[in-house]
């Protein structure tokens, strides 16, 4: 058991840390001026969305709409240079062919006549 | 601490919002911590200057660990509890001891103002009790008794074992009363006692 003088001493220790935790020291204002700074040059950089392809991007529907667009090209490509047999051969129209015959392998008819010019 | 506006907000969820660029939680979130930080430093490093360095310096490792921060591997106070005191006993070694005439002289005490300079002195007092302690004691102690941690929150912050806490914060509280002791009657508590 404590002697009594041992007891003032605790209360006398008790009283000075309680009064410690009651009052922490105030946080300077320049301190908190200077972590929110830090705070902000340190955020991790979020994505700009506003630059030009991504205003270009949105107007055709975003990601969904540019990749749509990407295999419509990419299939008029493809058909250029191998088209599906039954399709008509749009430069023998132009040159005013009557009979125009669904696709022949004649250079004539597939090279919108180019080559008749030279031969 | 003064409860910030929001304190239903999970620090982990402040931190995560901070991270997708919201300035408002880096202002909550150092609401909350900052006081806490800065008051730890304070304790430890006895300097308002140094404790000052210390508290921004980690909250700066705390934003710049946000991305990386994984919610609930830790509390953020704990953890920052730890890196603050790691930055303290840095500075802590490379300090000097103090010669005489570095410090500051006591003032005279002005009539009428007697409580405030007790009040004043017994903080100071207590202050100067916590510098002569050992470190880890220091550390222990003012984590303990003003901070207010649990045992295992301590043991989480100093990395030690929940056996290894009791035995610093009960050491350092019994070698704080002694110092405390010596400057009873000039600090008070003798009046207060007989009082």
């Amino acid at each position: 058991m404590k002697e009594p003088d041992d007891m003032a001493k605790d209360r006398a220790v008790d009283a000075a840390l309680d009064a410690a935790r009651a009052s922490p020291p105030p946080v300077p204002a320049h301190l908190m001026t200077r972590v929110l700074a830090d705070a902000e040059a340190a955020r991790p950089a979020v994505r700009d969305r506003s630059g030009f392809g991504v205003c270009v991007s949105e107007l055709m529907g975003g990601w969904q709409g540019v990749g749509g667009l990407v295999a419509a090209t990419l299939a008029g490509v493809w058909f250029g240079f191998s088209p599906p047999e039954a399709m008509p051969d749009a430069g023998a129209l132009i040159l005013g062919y009557e009979n125009v015959e669904l696709l022949t392998s004649s250079a004539e008819l597939t090279s919108f006549g180019w080559d008749l010019d030279g031969g | 601490m003064p409860p910030d506006a929001d304190s239903a907000i999970s620090d982990d969820v402040l931190l995560a919002r901070y991270v997708r660029g919201d300035r408002a939680a880096a202002r909550d979130l150092t609401a909350r911590l900052l006081p806490r930080v800065y008051g730890h430093a304070m304790r430890l490093l006895g300097d308002a200057t140094e404790a000052e360095d210390a508290a921004q310096e980690a909250m700066l490792r705390l934003w710049r660990t946000a991305p990386d921060w994984r919610p609930g591997q830790a509390q953020i106070s704990t953890w920052l509890y730890r890196v603050t005191a790691n930055l303290c006993m840095d500075r802590l070694r490379k300090r000097r001891p103090l010669g005489l005439d570095q410090i500051a002289e006591p003032e005279d005490p002005a009539p009428g103002v007697v409580q405030h300079m007790q009040d004043r002195m017994r903080f100071d007092a207590l202050q100067e009790a916590l510098d002569a302690l050992p470190d880890r004691q220091r550390q222990a102690v003012v984590l303990r008794h003003i901070e207010g941690l649990s045992n295992p929150e301590i043991a989480q912050v100093m990395d030690i074992g929940l056996r290894a806490v009791e035995s610093l914060t009960a050491r350092g509280k019994r070698a704080l009363r002694d110092l405390l002791v010596r400057r009873r009657a000039e600090l008070g508590y003798e009046d207060e006692r007989t009082g």
